[in-house]
Protein backbone atom coordinates (compact mmCIF):
# COMPACT_ATOMS: atom_id res chain seq x y z
CA UNK A 1 0.00 0.00 0.00
CA UNK A 2 1.20 3.59 -0.88
CA UNK A 3 2.02 5.90 1.44
CA UNK A 4 -0.63 8.17 0.41
CA UNK A 5 -3.26 5.29 0.53
CA UNK A 6 -2.15 4.96 3.96
CA UNK A 7 -2.53 8.25 5.32
CA UNK A 8 -6.29 8.39 3.84
CA UNK A 9 -6.72 5.32 5.47
CA UNK A 10 -5.34 6.65 9.07
CA UNK A 11 -8.00 9.48 8.63
CA UNK A 12 -10.54 7.77 7.66
CA UNK A 13 -10.33 5.68 10.96
CA UNK A 14 -9.44 8.34 12.81
CA UNK A 15 -12.52 9.80 11.87
CA UNK A 16 -14.61 6.78 12.55
CA UNK A 17 -13.16 6.77 15.79
CA UNK A 18 -13.85 10.21 16.53
CA UNK A 19 -17.65 9.24 15.30
CA UNK A 20 -17.82 6.39 17.55
CA UNK A 21 -16.21 8.69 20.95
CA UNK A 22 -19.18 10.97 19.78
CA UNK A 23 -22.13 8.18 19.53
CA UNK A 24 -20.52 6.92 22.89
CA UNK A 25 -21.75 10.22 24.54
CA UNK A 26 -24.80 10.04 23.85
CA UNK A 27 -25.44 6.27 26.03
CA UNK A 28 -22.80 8.22 29.22
CA UNK A 29 -25.29 11.00 29.20
CA UNK A 30 -28.65 8.78 28.30
CA UNK A 31 -27.30 6.85 31.91
CA UNK A 32 -26.47 10.16 33.68
CA UNK A 33 -30.06 11.38 32.87
CA UNK A 34 -31.98 8.43 33.55
CA UNK A 35 -29.48 8.61 36.92
CA UNK A 36 -30.82 11.13 37.67
CA UNK A 37 -34.67 10.78 36.97
CA UNK A 38 -34.87 8.50 40.62
CA UNK A 39 -32.96 11.29 41.92
CA UNK A 40 -35.56 13.55 41.11
CA UNK A 41 -38.36 11.55 42.23
CA UNK A 42 -38.33 11.77 45.81
CA UNK A 43 -38.65 16.21 45.36
CA UNK A 44 -42.00 15.37 44.43
CA UNK A 45 -43.10 13.51 48.00
CA UNK A 46 -41.11 16.07 49.25
CA UNK A 47 -43.47 18.54 48.17
CA UNK A 48 -46.17 16.50 49.03
CA UNK A 49 -45.28 16.89 52.59
CA UNK A 50 -46.98 19.56 52.79
CA UNK A 51 -50.49 18.12 52.05
CA UNK A 52 -52.48 15.87 54.71
CA UNK A 53 -50.68 12.75 56.33
CA UNK A 54 -53.08 10.57 53.99
CA UNK A 55 -51.50 11.72 50.97
CA UNK A 56 -48.32 11.92 51.94
CA UNK A 57 -48.03 8.03 52.69
CA UNK A 58 -48.26 6.67 49.09
CA UNK A 59 -45.65 8.92 47.59
CA UNK A 60 -43.21 8.09 50.52
CA UNK A 61 -43.50 4.07 49.71
CA UNK A 62 -42.75 4.64 45.99
CA UNK A 63 -39.08 5.67 45.68
CA UNK A 64 -37.44 2.88 48.10
CA UNK A 65 -39.39 0.31 45.38
CA UNK A 66 -38.34 2.88 42.26
CA UNK A 67 -34.52 2.81 44.23
CA UNK A 68 -33.36 -0.63 43.73
CA UNK A 69 -34.64 -0.73 39.96
CA UNK A 70 -32.70 2.34 39.39
CA UNK A 71 -29.60 1.13 41.03
CA UNK A 72 -29.68 -2.55 39.15
CA UNK A 73 -29.84 -0.85 35.84
CA UNK A 74 -26.90 1.34 35.26
CA UNK A 75 -24.02 -1.44 35.92
CA UNK A 76 -25.62 -3.47 32.70
CA UNK A 77 -25.43 -0.10 30.53
CA UNK A 78 -21.94 0.76 31.46
CA UNK A 79 -21.01 -2.71 31.36
CA UNK A 80 -21.21 -2.54 27.84
CA UNK A 81 -20.13 0.69 27.69
CA UNK A 82 -16.83 -0.38 29.42
CA UNK A 83 -16.66 -3.22 26.79
CA UNK A 84 -16.77 -0.04 23.78
CA UNK A 85 -14.57 1.81 25.23
CA UNK A 86 -12.12 -1.11 26.09
CA UNK A 87 -12.88 -1.46 22.10
CA UNK A 88 -11.99 1.68 21.15
CA UNK A 89 -8.67 1.84 22.90
CA UNK A 90 -7.64 -1.09 21.22
CA UNK A 91 -8.37 1.12 18.01
CA UNK A 92 -6.89 3.91 19.30
CA UNK A 93 -3.50 1.20 19.80
CA UNK A 94 -3.58 0.11 16.41
CA UNK A 95 -3.85 3.56 15.22
CA UNK A 96 -1.07 4.28 16.87
CA UNK A 97 1.27 1.76 15.91
CA UNK A 98 0.22 2.41 12.31
CA UNK A 99 0.93 6.01 12.30
CA UNK A 100 4.59 4.79 14.02
CA UNK A 101 5.42 3.25 11.23
CA UNK A 102 4.10 5.87 8.98
CA UNK A 103 5.95 8.28 10.23
CA UNK A 104 9.05 6.04 10.14
CA UNK A 105 8.24 5.26 6.31
CA UNK A 106 7.66 9.09 5.22
CA UNK A 107 10.79 10.24 7.39
CA UNK A 108 12.93 7.39 6.75
CA UNK A 109 11.61 6.19 3.34
CA UNK A 110 13.22 2.65 2.77
CA UNK A 111 14.94 4.02 -0.29
CA UNK A 112 17.13 6.37 1.74
CA UNK A 113 16.95 4.71 5.11
CA UNK A 114 19.88 3.49 6.61
CA UNK A 115 20.18 1.75 9.92
CA UNK A 116 22.69 1.20 12.23
CA UNK A 117 23.07 -1.73 15.22
CA UNK A 118 25.42 -2.35 18.19
CA UNK A 119 25.79 -5.21 19.59
CA UNK A 120 28.90 -6.73 21.70
CA UNK A 121 29.31 -10.78 22.56
CA UNK A 122 31.54 -11.67 25.73
CA UNK A 123 32.98 -8.27 26.60
CA UNK A 124 35.59 -9.68 28.91
CA UNK A 125 38.22 -7.81 27.10
CA UNK A 126 36.79 -4.80 26.54
CA UNK A 127 34.18 -2.29 28.83
CA UNK A 128 32.28 -0.23 26.23
CA UNK A 129 31.61 3.16 27.41
CA UNK A 130 31.09 5.67 24.09
CA UNK A 131 30.99 5.24 20.14
CA UNK A 132 30.95 7.62 17.57
CA UNK A 133 29.60 7.19 14.33
CA UNK A 134 30.81 9.61 11.28
CA UNK A 135 29.04 8.73 7.84
CA UNK A 136 31.31 10.72 4.73
CA UNK A 137 33.41 12.44 7.57
CA UNK A 138 30.66 13.92 9.33
CA UNK A 139 29.86 12.72 12.89
CA UNK A 140 26.08 11.79 12.96
CA UNK A 141 25.99 10.67 16.42
CA UNK A 142 27.70 10.42 19.53
CA UNK A 143 26.80 7.68 21.87
CA UNK A 144 27.34 7.38 26.17
CA UNK A 145 26.96 4.00 27.44
CA UNK A 146 25.70 3.78 31.00
CA UNK A 147 26.79 0.65 33.09
CA UNK A 148 23.15 -0.47 32.37
CA UNK A 149 23.21 -0.11 28.86
CA UNK A 150 25.99 -2.10 28.20
CA UNK A 151 24.98 -4.72 30.53
CA UNK A 152 22.07 -4.87 28.23
CA UNK A 153 24.67 -5.63 25.83
CA UNK A 154 26.09 -7.81 27.28
CA UNK A 155 22.85 -10.09 28.08
CA UNK A 156 22.19 -10.51 23.96
CA UNK A 157 20.74 -7.07 23.42
CA UNK A 158 20.65 -5.28 20.04
CA UNK A 159 20.80 -1.58 19.73
CA UNK A 160 19.43 0.88 17.18
CA UNK A 161 22.37 3.56 17.53
CA UNK A 162 21.12 5.50 14.47
CA UNK A 163 18.17 6.09 11.66
CA UNK A 164 19.20 8.31 8.87
CA UNK A 165 18.45 9.34 5.42
CA UNK A 166 21.71 8.62 2.61
CA UNK A 167 22.00 9.03 -1.24
CA UNK A 168 21.93 6.07 -3.42
CA UNK A 169 25.70 5.63 -4.10
CA UNK A 170 28.85 5.12 -2.44
CA UNK A 171 29.27 6.09 1.48
CA UNK A 172 32.00 5.52 4.20
CA UNK A 173 31.47 5.25 7.59
CA UNK A 174 33.55 5.13 10.55
CA UNK A 175 32.98 3.96 13.70
CA UNK A 176 35.18 5.47 16.87
CA UNK A 177 34.59 2.97 20.25
CA UNK A 178 35.95 4.11 23.43
CA UNK A 179 35.92 2.08 26.72
CA UNK A 180 38.58 0.00 29.14
CA UNK A 181 40.41 -2.45 27.66
CA UNK A 182 42.62 -5.68 28.34
CA UNK A 183 44.11 -4.98 32.05
CA UNK A 184 41.34 -1.57 32.77
CA UNK A 185 43.42 0.59 30.36
CA UNK A 186 41.95 3.63 28.10
CA UNK A 187 41.06 2.13 24.86
CA UNK A 188 40.43 3.47 21.82
CA UNK A 189 39.63 1.95 18.36
CA UNK A 190 38.02 2.73 15.23
CA UNK A 191 36.39 0.38 12.35
CA UNK A 192 35.36 1.43 9.12
CA UNK A 193 33.30 0.66 5.84
CA UNK A 194 32.97 1.54 2.49
CA UNK A 195 29.30 0.57 1.36
CA UNK A 196 27.27 0.69 -1.79
CA UNK A 197 23.72 2.20 -0.63
CA UNK A 198 21.12 0.99 -3.04
CA UNK A 199 17.42 1.69 -3.57
CA UNK A 200 16.29 -0.48 -0.34
CA UNK A 201 17.36 0.14 3.42
CA UNK A 202 20.67 -0.64 4.62
CA UNK A 203 21.22 -1.96 7.94
CA UNK A 204 24.65 -2.09 9.21
CA UNK A 205 25.68 -3.59 12.94
CA UNK A 206 28.93 -2.47 14.96
CA UNK A 207 29.90 -5.70 15.87
CA UNK A 208 32.50 -5.82 19.58
CA UNK A 209 33.76 -9.64 19.98
CA UNK A 210 36.59 -10.79 22.02
CA UNK A 211 39.42 -12.37 20.19
CA UNK A 212 40.45 -14.55 22.32
CA UNK A 213 43.61 -15.96 20.74
CA UNK A 214 45.32 -12.28 21.27
CA UNK A 215 43.00 -11.59 24.07
CA UNK A 216 42.15 -8.27 22.12
CA UNK A 217 38.68 -7.35 21.57
CA UNK A 218 37.52 -6.83 17.82
CA UNK A 219 35.58 -4.22 15.96
CA UNK A 220 33.90 -5.02 13.03
CA UNK A 221 31.04 -3.96 10.67
CA UNK A 222 28.98 -5.73 9.34
CA UNK A 223 26.90 -4.92 6.14
CA UNK A 224 23.35 -6.66 6.46
CA UNK A 225 22.37 -6.86 3.15
CA UNK B 1 8.45 65.26 42.72
CA UNK B 2 9.72 62.73 45.13
CA UNK B 3 6.09 60.60 45.01
CA UNK B 4 6.56 60.82 40.85
CA UNK B 5 10.11 59.06 41.51
CA UNK B 6 8.90 56.79 43.93
CA UNK B 7 6.05 55.47 41.13
CA UNK B 8 8.46 55.36 38.53
CA UNK B 9 10.47 52.83 40.35
CA UNK B 10 8.15 51.48 41.37
CA UNK B 11 6.55 50.66 37.69
CA UNK B 12 10.49 49.85 36.69
CA UNK B 13 10.17 46.94 39.64
CA UNK B 14 6.84 45.57 38.72
CA UNK B 15 7.84 45.62 34.99
CA UNK B 16 11.27 43.90 35.87
CA UNK B 17 9.63 41.53 37.94
CA UNK B 18 7.17 40.26 35.17
CA UNK B 19 10.02 40.06 32.88
CA UNK B 20 11.65 37.82 35.17
CA UNK B 21 8.68 35.74 35.69
CA UNK B 22 8.15 35.71 31.89
CA UNK B 23 10.96 33.84 31.47
CA UNK B 24 10.98 30.61 29.85
CA UNK B 25 10.82 27.92 32.19
CA UNK B 26 10.34 23.58 32.41
CA UNK B 27 7.81 24.01 35.18
CA UNK B 28 5.39 21.05 34.77
CA UNK B 29 7.38 19.55 31.44
CA UNK B 30 8.92 16.84 31.27
CA UNK B 31 12.29 17.05 32.17
CA UNK B 32 15.22 16.87 28.69
CA UNK B 33 17.30 13.45 29.02
CA UNK B 34 21.03 13.31 29.55
CA UNK B 35 23.82 11.27 29.49
CA UNK B 36 26.89 12.61 30.99
CA UNK B 37 30.23 11.40 32.20
CA UNK B 38 30.87 11.53 36.13
CA UNK B 39 34.25 12.50 38.12
CA UNK B 40 34.30 8.64 38.78
CA UNK B 41 34.20 8.02 34.50
CA UNK B 42 30.97 6.71 35.04
CA UNK B 43 28.09 7.63 32.71
CA UNK B 44 24.75 8.65 34.02
CA UNK B 45 21.77 9.00 32.22
CA UNK B 46 19.19 10.92 34.07
CA UNK B 47 15.89 9.00 33.06
CA UNK B 48 17.64 5.82 34.31
CA UNK B 49 16.39 7.54 38.12
CA UNK B 50 12.60 7.62 36.82
CA UNK B 51 10.57 6.41 39.98
CA UNK B 52 13.10 8.88 42.38
CA UNK B 53 12.66 12.35 42.87
CA UNK B 54 15.57 13.78 41.57
CA UNK B 55 17.47 17.22 41.93
CA UNK B 56 19.74 18.65 39.37
CA UNK B 57 22.21 21.30 40.41
CA UNK B 58 23.65 22.78 37.63
CA UNK B 59 26.74 24.41 38.89
CA UNK B 60 30.39 26.41 37.92
CA UNK B 61 33.14 26.70 39.62
CA UNK B 62 33.42 30.00 38.74
CA UNK B 63 29.80 31.27 40.62
CA UNK B 64 30.66 31.98 43.83
CA UNK B 65 27.24 30.45 45.15
CA UNK B 66 27.91 27.18 43.71
CA UNK B 67 30.56 27.04 46.64
CA UNK B 68 27.78 27.52 49.34
CA UNK B 69 25.47 25.62 47.74
CA UNK B 70 26.80 22.36 46.96
CA UNK B 71 28.11 21.46 50.82
CA UNK B 72 24.53 22.32 51.40
CA UNK B 73 23.27 19.89 48.81
CA UNK B 74 25.47 17.32 50.21
CA UNK B 75 24.26 17.68 53.89
CA UNK B 76 20.69 16.90 52.28
CA UNK B 77 21.64 13.65 50.17
CA UNK B 78 23.37 12.37 53.07
CA UNK B 79 19.72 12.42 54.84
CA UNK B 80 17.48 11.78 52.01
CA UNK B 81 19.32 9.62 50.07
CA UNK B 82 17.66 6.91 51.58
CA UNK B 83 14.13 7.85 51.38
CA UNK B 84 14.76 7.87 47.60
CA UNK B 85 16.19 11.40 46.69
CA UNK B 86 18.50 11.16 43.86
CA UNK B 87 20.95 14.21 43.28
CA UNK B 88 22.77 15.31 40.31
CA UNK B 89 25.37 17.76 40.37
CA UNK B 90 25.78 18.99 36.95
CA UNK B 91 28.99 21.37 35.92
CA UNK B 92 28.76 23.77 32.93
CA UNK B 93 32.57 24.86 33.00
CA UNK B 94 34.22 25.02 29.63
CA UNK B 95 37.08 23.90 31.58
CA UNK B 96 36.89 20.42 32.12
CA UNK B 97 40.40 20.02 33.91
CA UNK B 98 40.01 22.83 36.09
CA UNK B 99 36.15 21.94 36.88
CA UNK B 100 37.11 18.30 37.82
CA UNK B 101 40.12 19.47 40.14
CA UNK B 102 37.08 21.62 41.47
CA UNK B 103 34.66 18.94 41.94
CA UNK B 104 37.37 16.29 43.43
CA UNK B 105 37.85 18.81 46.61
CA UNK B 106 34.46 19.62 46.85
CA UNK B 107 34.15 15.82 48.19
CA UNK B 108 30.39 14.76 48.21
CA UNK B 109 28.38 12.04 48.50
CA UNK B 110 26.20 13.00 45.32
CA UNK B 111 27.68 11.96 41.72
CA UNK B 112 29.21 15.15 39.83
CA UNK B 113 29.06 15.71 36.04
CA UNK B 114 30.38 17.32 33.90
CA UNK B 115 28.73 18.68 30.17
CA UNK B 116 31.24 20.54 27.78
CA UNK B 117 28.71 20.61 24.91
CA UNK B 118 26.11 23.18 26.54
CA UNK B 119 23.66 21.38 24.77
CA UNK B 120 21.69 20.72 28.04
CA UNK B 121 22.45 24.45 29.37
CA UNK B 122 19.84 25.01 26.38
CA UNK B 123 17.55 22.33 27.04
CA UNK B 124 17.37 23.44 30.58
CA UNK B 125 17.10 26.90 29.71
CA UNK B 126 19.70 27.85 31.76
CA UNK B 127 19.49 31.70 32.90
CA UNK B 128 22.21 32.13 35.51
CA UNK B 129 24.51 29.56 37.80
CA UNK B 130 23.86 28.28 39.59
CA UNK B 131 20.24 26.99 38.74
CA UNK B 132 18.53 24.11 40.71
CA UNK B 133 15.89 21.42 39.20
CA UNK B 134 13.69 19.45 41.17
CA UNK B 135 11.99 16.45 39.22
CA UNK B 136 9.17 14.19 40.42
CA UNK B 137 8.87 10.59 39.99
CA UNK B 138 7.47 10.45 36.66
CA UNK B 139 10.58 12.89 35.31
CA UNK B 140 8.23 16.23 35.18
CA UNK B 141 9.94 19.38 36.45
CA UNK B 142 8.15 20.48 39.63
CA UNK B 143 10.67 23.39 41.42
CA UNK B 144 13.24 25.45 40.28
CA UNK B 145 15.84 27.55 41.68
CA UNK B 146 18.25 30.20 40.15
CA UNK B 147 21.10 31.40 41.96
CA UNK B 148 21.46 30.36 45.39
CA UNK B 149 21.07 32.11 48.98
CA UNK B 150 20.72 30.93 52.37
CA UNK B 151 17.83 29.30 53.54
CA UNK B 152 17.27 28.28 50.01
CA UNK B 153 18.10 24.84 51.45
CA UNK B 154 14.75 25.05 53.39
CA UNK B 155 12.87 25.80 50.60
CA UNK B 156 14.45 22.61 48.74
CA UNK B 157 13.54 20.72 52.01
CA UNK B 158 10.28 21.59 51.97
CA UNK B 159 9.42 20.55 48.33
CA UNK B 160 11.73 17.54 48.05
CA UNK B 161 9.69 16.19 51.48
CA UNK B 162 6.62 16.72 49.32
CA UNK B 163 7.61 14.98 46.54
CA UNK B 164 9.12 12.03 48.24
CA UNK B 165 5.35 11.53 49.92
CA UNK B 166 3.87 11.63 46.17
Amino acid sequence: MSPKIRVVSIIVRGLLLACAWAALGAPAFTAASTAAAPAAAPAAPASAATTPASGTAAPAQAPPAAAPAAADAPPTEFKTLDQEVQGLKKDVIDLNKDLFVLEEELLFPANTQVALYVSMDVGTFFALDSVTVKIDNKEVKNYLYTAREADALLKGGVQQIYLGNLKVGKHELVAFFTGKGPTDRDYKRGATINFDKGVGAKYLELKITDRVAKHQPEFAIKDWE
Amino acid sequence: MRRLLLAASLALGAALTSSMAAAPTLLGKSAPDFVLKGLDGRNLRMSEFRGQVVLVNFWARWAGDSREEIPALDRINTTYQRAGLVILGVSVDEDLARAREFAGAMKVSYPLLFDTGADIGKEYMLQKMPMTILIDRSGVVRYSNVGFKRGDERAYLDHIRELLRE
